[in-house]
């Protein structure tokens, strides 16, 4: 699938697993590459846009392996904005699969 | 690719952006490596799956510029972000560069219009006030022979003309930087289906 799309969709799967729950960034980029076939590096500088852009905020957390991870939360503005673009996107595929089962009633 | 050279090549590649936030970036990716390797992959193999470093720091150089040029709105920053966005591959260079070039030619021939008859505005200024004391050695336009008041008033009205041309220059100049901007932006987003 072409490349521009998916890093479309990206925003929103990433806002939508935050929704859910705090992730750590390995976390989300594991869920998604399982998911979506895309070069995992890409999605750091993703994050960094959205939190730049204030949807989520980060944080450090002890693990009892290793290191101290940075987990992402999502902002009540992440929250509206996620709702908005999952609208967007139900909208959008309802669309495509009218054209694509050549519903009369649209026309 | 190993992690030490995948690293070192993103670090590299990252020389435009501050350190504090270079820093930041660097950890998050060693993180991602520390977790791979627990997870019982190869360098390799983590590496591979990450992309090539050089693009990756290309995207946060351009989102860098983009965000530099526009809190700071200095003409060094905006071609930094231009350039940075060129450099994604996404614009064919002529296209962009192209009118963004002609569209500064144009504002500075405005600007050296402006100051043009600003200078002009202030040296009939001068003639006028010198020529009455100096007339002998000055070869003025006739105007001035005949009626020096006069043209005491046409160079103040002059300069002031001159001023207000330059005063207008600086406001187009100002549209036309935001507009560029939101062109690149708007580019963006068609392209990659950013949110910039």
């Amino acid at each position: 699938m072409n490349i521009q799309f998916k890093k479309g969709v990206l925003e929103l799967c990433v806002l939508a697993m935050l929704d859910r729950k705090d992730c750590y960034g390995y976390e989300l980029v594991n869920e998604i590459s399982k998911n979506i076939a895309i070069s995992e590096g890409t999605i750091y500088p993703l994050l960094r846009r959205l939190k730049e852009e204030g949807y989520f905020i980060t944080y450090l957390q002890e693990s009892q392996e290793g290191p101290p991870r940075k987990y992402y939360r999502l902002t009540p503005l992440g929250k509206k904005t996620k709702e908005e673009l999952l609208m967007e996107w139900f909208r959008f595929v309802k669309g495509i699969n009218h054209i694509l089962e050549g519903d009369e009633e649209l026309a | 690719m190993r992690k030490a050279e995948f690293l070192n090549t993103l670090e590299q590649s990252l020389s435009n952006i501050s350190v504090e936030e270079r820093n930041e970036i660097l950890y998050d990716y060693e993180e991602h490596f520390q977790m791979g390797l627990e997870q019982g992959k190869t360098e390799e193999e983590i590496a591979a799956s990450l992309g090539d470093p050089k693009n990756l720091a290309k995207e946060f150089t351009v989102g860098h510029a983009l965000k530099r040029a526009e809190t700071d709105t200095s003409t060094t920053n905006v071609l930094r972000a231009v350039f940075a966005t060129i450099s994604l591959g996404f614009f064919n260079v002529i296209f962009i560069l192209g009118p963004f070039l002609a569209l500064v030619g144009i504002l500075t021939a405005l600007f050296a219009a402006a100051f043009g008859i600003t200078i002009s505005g202030v040296a009939m200024f001068g003639g006028s006030i010198l020529f009455p004391f100096f007339g002998w050695s000055m070869h003025l336009p006739f105007s001035i022979h005949m009626n020096p008041l006069a043209t005491f008033f046409a160079a103040i009205g002059t300069t002031a003309l001159g001023i207000l041309f330059i005063i207008g220059n600086c406001y187009l100049s100002m549209y036309f930087y935001k507009a560029t901007l939101q062109y690149i932006k708007l580019n963006l987003r068609i392209i990659t289906g950013r949110r910039v």
